[in-house]
Formats: C-alpha cells, sequence, structure tokens
C-alpha cells in the first residue's frame, strides 16, 4: 500500500491534481499562438543543444594559432599579410571551412563548439537563477499573505529594502568580493531577483486568503501548512509558471553582461564572454561578436513569446 | 450541564476591534447543544449568527476579531481558550462546518475526491484506497449519482445542489458528531433545499449527530429544527423549543419575527415588519439593545439590560417582561 501512495502522491503528501484534460486544454490554448510554439521550439532545440551538443563538439576551450580568425561556412575575408623579407603585402582570400562551419575566433577556438558550450551555461544560469528567485519569492509571498499581520510588515518592508538595491551593482561588487564563479552568479541573482514575484504572489495570495475554501479547509481541520501548500499555492501554480519563464530571459541578459563586463566565470564559455573577444575585432571577426549576439536575441525573444503564451492560455478571461 | 450536553456555550463575546470602533458582533452568547438535536440559529442579518459559529471553532479573522469573554465547552474542553493544536483535531475531526456558499468553499484547482481524501488524511493516515472507498461511500449517502465519476469531477463541472452536497461529504469525512451548517441552503434553488433538508434530517437520524443550523428562514426551522435560539444584536434573546417559538413567542422580538411571516390565509396587501434598522453592532443602544424598536418598551428597559432566564424548562427569554419565577409580569 505504500507503494500506491507513494505512487500517487507527492512527498508532501499533495494529492496529485495533473488533470489530462486540463493540460490538453492548456495546450490547445497555447497552440493557437503561433509565436509561442515558435518559441517553445527554440527552447526545447537550445535544451538539446546544450545538454546533448557538447558531446559532439571538440573542446572549446582548444586554442589553435593557426587557424584563427577563420570566417564562417559560405563566407570569405581577405587577410594581407606584411612579408619583411620581401617587404610587400601579400594578400589572401580565406574561406570558411566545412570543420568550423561557424569559424573561429582570434585564438583559433571553433565559434560552433563555444555557442554550444554557452548555451549550456545560459540555460543552466537561467533556470537555476530564476527558479531559485521564484521559489524564494513564492515562499516569501504566500507566507506574507497568509499570516498578515507583523510578519506580512515585517517581510514585505525587507522586500521594499531588497528592491531598493541597484541589482547590478550588487552583482558586480559580489562577485568582485568573492571572485568570479558560476555558483556566486547564480545565488546572487537568485537571492536578489524574487522581490518581484514575491509581491506578485503576495496580491494574488491576498486574494485567495479571503476566500471560503481556505475557511472551509481550516474549519476541516488543516494546518497554516496545508493551507498554505496544499491549498494556496496550487491555485497560484499557473501564475508562478509564468512569472518563472518570463523572469528567464533577464537573468540570462544579466549572466552575459556580467560575463561581458569580464567578471563572468573564466571557467566557462560563456555568450557573453564570447561577445567581450568579439567586441575587439568587431571589424574583421565580425562573426565572433554577432553569433553569440544573435543566440542571445532569439533565446530572449523565445522565453518572451512562450511566456506571453502560457500567460494567455492560463488566463481564463484571455481570447486566444 | 446535563449529560447529553455535547456543546455548551457561556457568555460568549466575540469583539471586532476595528478603524471605527469596537463591532461587538457576538456580545454574550448562552446555548446548550444537546446530542442528537438540531439547534437552530435564527435571527436578521447581521445579529451575530455567523460569528457565534465562527467562534465556536475560532475561525474568524484574528485580528481584528478576539474572543474576549466566555467559554465553549466541548467534552469539557474550552474551545475559546485551548491551544490552536488543540482546537485544529477538534475541527473537522469532532466539530464540522458546512459553508453558505459551496461554490466558493470548494478549491477550484482540486477534484472532490481529491479534497475529500486529503480531509480525510489530514486526521489520521488512511491508505489512499480506502480513502477514496470513504470518499465514494460518503458522496452516495449524500444521494449523488455515479459517486465514482464524480470523485473526478472539479467544482465548476457541478451543478450547484451537487457542490452543496459534496461540500457536506466533505465536513463528514471524519464523522464529527457536530455539525454547523451556517445557510447551507441560501444559495441554491428550492429543489435542492429540499435534497440537502432531507439530508440533514437523515444525518440527525442515522448518525445520531448534533447540528447547529445557521437560518434566517423560519420554515426551514419548521423542518428541521428540535429548539431554535434566536438572536438579537448579538445576544440570544429567547430560547425554546421550535414549536413553542413559531407558535407562542414570549419575546416581543420573536414576536414581532413570526409576525412578519407572510400568511397564506389572510388576505393582506402588505407584509407587517418590525419597526425601525437592526442596531448598529459598534454603537449598541443602552440597555436592552431592541427597546428602541419594542412594541412594549418599558422604563427599566433604556438602562438595564435584561439577562437570558430559564422561564419553565427548556424555554428561556431575555426580556424585563418576564420575571425569573416563570410567567409574564
Amino acid at each position: 500500500m505504500t507503494e500506491t501512495r507513494s505512487m500517487t502522491r507527492g512527498k508532501a503528501g499533495m494529492p496529485v491534481y495533473i488533470n489530462r484534460r486540463l493540460m490538453n486544454y492548456y495546450w490547445e490554448r497555447l497552440k493557437k499562438n503561433r509565436l509561442s510554439l515558435v518559441g517553445l521550439g527554440f527552447i526545447v532545440f537550445l535544451a538539446l543543444v546544450g545538454i546533448f551538443g557538447p558531446l559532439f563538439v571538440q573542446d572549446p576551450q582548444k586554442v589553435d594559432f593557426e587557424i584563427k580568425n577563420m570566417p564562417p561556412l559560405g563566407c570569405s575575408i581577405q587577410e594581407s599579410v606584411y612579408d619583411i623579407k620581401t617587404s610587400e603585402f601579400t594578400t589572401t582570400l580565406i574561406n570558411g571551412r566545412a570543420d568550423h562551419p561557424l569559424g573561429t575566433d582570434s585564438k583559433g577556438r571553433d565559434m560552433l563548439a563555444m555557442l554550444i558550450a554557452g548555451s549550456r551555461i545560459s540555460l543552466l544560469v537561467g533556470l537555476l537563477a530564476s527558479g531559485m528567485a521564484i521559489f524564494l519569492g513564492t515562499f516569501i509571498g504566500v507566507l506574507s499573505a497568509y499570516l498578515g499581520g507583523w510578519v506580512d510588515n515585517a517581510l514585505m518592508r525587507f522586500t521594499d529594502i531588497m528592491m531598493t538595491f541597484p541589482f547590478f551593482l550588487l552583482l558586480v561588487l559580489i562577485v568582485f568580493i568573492f571572485g568570479p564563479s558560476l555558483a556566486i552568479i547564480v545565488l546572487v541573482i537568485g537571492l536578489t531577483g524574487w522581490t518581484g514575484a514575491a509581491r506578485l504572489i503576495r496580491s494574488e495570495a491576498l486574494s485567495l486568503r479571503t476566500r471560503d475554501f481556505i475557511t472551509a479547509s481550516k474549519a476541516l481541520g488543516a494546518s497554516d501548512a496545508r493551507v498554505m501548500f496544499n491549498h494556496l499555492i496550487p491555485n497560484v501554480i499557473s501564475l508562478i509558471i509564468v512569472m518563472a519563464t518570463l523572469s528567464i530571459p533577464g537573468v540570462i541578459m544579466a549572466e552575459a553582461a556580467l560575463s561581458f563586463i569580464g567578471l563572468g566565470d573564466p571557467m566557462s564559455t560563456s555568450w557573453g564572454t564570447i561577445l567581450n573577444t568579439g567586441q575587439h575585432s568587431l571589424d574583421t571577426a565580425w562573426w565572433v561578436a554577432v553569433e553569440p549576439g544573435i543566440m542571445l536575441f532569439f533565446t530572449v525573444l523565445s522565453f518572451n513569446f512562450f511566456g506571453d503564451g502560457l500567460r494567455d492560455a492560463f488566463d481564463p478571461k484571455a481570447s486566444v | 450541564m446535563t449529560a447529553d450536553t455535547v456543546l455548551e456555550v457561556k457568555n460568549l463575546k466575540t469583539w471586532f476591534y476595528t478603524r471605527r470602533g469596537i463591532v461587538k458582533a457576538v456580545n454574550g452568547v448562552d446555548f446548550t447543544l444537546r446530542r442528537g438535536e438540531c439547534l437552530c440559529l435564527v435571527g436578521e442579518s447581521g445579529c451575530g449568527k455567523t460569528v457565534t459559529a465562527l467562534s465556536i471553532l475560532r475561525l474568524f479573522d484574528s485580528p481584528p476579531g478576539r474572543i474576549v469573554e466566555g467559554e465553549v465547552i466541548y467534552k469539557g474542553l474550552d474551545l475559546a481558550s485551548c491551544t490552536i493544536q488543540r482546537l485544529r483535531q477538534i475541527r473537522g475531526k469532532d466539530i464540522a462546518m458546512v459553508f453558505q456558499n459551496a461554490q466558493s468553499a470548494l478549491n477550484p484547482v482540486f477534484t472532490i475526491g481529491d479534497q475529500i481524501v486529503e480531509q480525510i488524511n489530514a486526521h489520521g493516515q488512511v491508505s489512499r484506497a480506502d480513502a477514496v472507498a470513504k470518499a465514494c461511500r460518503l458522496l452516495e449517502e449524500m444521494k449523488i449519482s455515479q459517486p465514482e465519476r464524480a470523485l473526478k469531477m472539479y467544482p465548476h463541472q457541478m451543478s450547484g445542489g451537487m457542490k452543496q452536497r459534496a461540500m457536506i461529504a466533505m465536513s463528514l469525512s471524519c464523522d464529527p458528531c457536530i455539525l454547523i451548517a451556517d445557510e447551507p441552503t441560501t444559495a441554491v434553488d428550492v429543489t435542492i433545499r429540499a435534497q440537502i433538508m432531507h439530508i440533514l434530517q437523515e444525518l440527525k437520524a442515522n448518525r445520531d449527530m448534533s447540528i447547529i443550523f445557521i437560518t434566517h428562514d423560519l420554515s426551514l426551522v419548521r423542518e428541521i429544527g428540535d429548539r431554535a435560539a434566536v438572536f438579537y444584536g448579538g445576544k440570544v434573546v429567547e430560547v425554546d423549543t421550535v414549536e413553542h417559538i413559531l407558535e407562542s413567542p414570549a419575546h416581543p422580538y420573536t414576536i414581532g419575527l413570526m409576525r412578519c411571516l407572510p400568511d397564506i390565509s389572510t388576505d393582506s396587501k402588505r407584509l407587517p415588519s418590525i419597526p425601525g434598522n437592526t442596531p448598529n453592532p459598534i454603537d449598541m443602544p443602552a440597555g436592552c439593545s431592541f427597546h428602541p424598536r419594542c412594541q412594549e418598551v418599558m422604563e427599566v428597559c433604556h438602562s438595564k439590560d435584561p439577562a437570558l432566564m430559564n422561564i419553565a424548562g427548556v424555554h428561556a427569554v431575555a426580556c424585563h417582561l418576564f420575571s425569573a419565577a416563570g410567567g409574564k409580569n
């Protein structure tokens, strides 16, 4: 019997309420929004690339000056080399090569391998940091709304204080103090990014708290924790999902920006780091900066489109 | 306290400390509930019936609400002052509550089955299969056709009557011995009302359950009630058997209330009403709170608040017209 219980009930004793018909309903609504499907497609593609891609390409950190500044496949650049012996310029045409389809950077590192490694980093940071932020935000928001009184006051004033910190400056400061590492970046974004979520969840939970079913579950003997986790949070789960999806691009951008200004994790290749190396040679090897830029652009756009689609699908008042 | 008393409310006062003043929603309520009886709490809107019911299980928002005085004795335990942990064990398991609006009293994101099973699990560990079987039995007892199917339904997929019955099933999931029903039929139509009243009557008979039935509909009182407590201005003004209350009320307010019932045998064009309005709970009149509207007001009513006095056995009334010895002065 314990086996069936663990199968049908979550760890917190929460009843499993995934309803296939409801899921189908949301899926049908989401499907009507073409842009969000495109977004979802790109996110899935990126996730697959991030998970399996590194297995198929060379080491992104491998330096080879013999093949530096190779243009992408199908493009070509002219390279002029000054020969000291003959004291004249020889200009050669360099074509993209199939073994480096997206070209190489100024140190001869393969762009494709670096971009794939970067997508892994970006997704990892995006998911972990916004997951952490949303988790904290939900917890603080629900706690604040449900308990009310001085707890609510204290938590919300704390949220206000957190909101007044210039987030990016704080990030820079902490990375400067503790040294750049991916874990620090994730932690800082996660520990500072929950404020908006907390506010939103609190306001939603406040209106739910006065609903009769909360009083009813209390009347039938539910503890505060049970009311919060089994009744309040499941009612805001759609809000949480949408908020998480829409907060991921911001986190990805923050990580890229940090890496761009040189405060990223030096041990890992992120889109921001590639952008940083590419900016010095924008006039000659344009692809080094443009390629990660395009990736960032499409990733952020995809998450935004998908998040918008999800929000409309979950909103019963929205006509899709 | 006699042997068959299951719940005793003594001088209960629940006040709400609001910005505009102290709202004395419940201001000295006394009544007892006996085993297997249905006690009706009757009165106008805002007279403190619902707050009394909520106070029994301490379900009002606190702050601003607070029980300032009084006791709610259940099995020798004072629910008004015991720890919240102890009270939580009583809620649902010994004393359950049914709310007026089942639509909003059911959680919209869970199926009925999940909610009942959750409720069963909240009080003691039962295997899921057993809990589901019990939920199914309960729905069957509530005369819901195809209970297995109903278990998998979400509240919005049910009709109003089904929701109300599912709500009652949920409150019965831990076999409580007292059921507090707060206007359970206000939000449903007459046919469903008949069904629900029938179910409540069966519960009383089959399970030997005590019911506190809150209503402002006197026809329902006649149908289900054994005794009735008439509320006015946060106090009980008269307690008696339902027959006596309906046929020969003693308190001027109860008399006025009964006169307001439309009578099919007379053909008066206009319904009589009690003059004046319900008192403002922040600023209750001094003395007897009913005196500004009372037809038989006396000098003493302006200054002295009458206590609830036993007249003869079951009958108690709070009015200066009656003396402790019994009978009208």
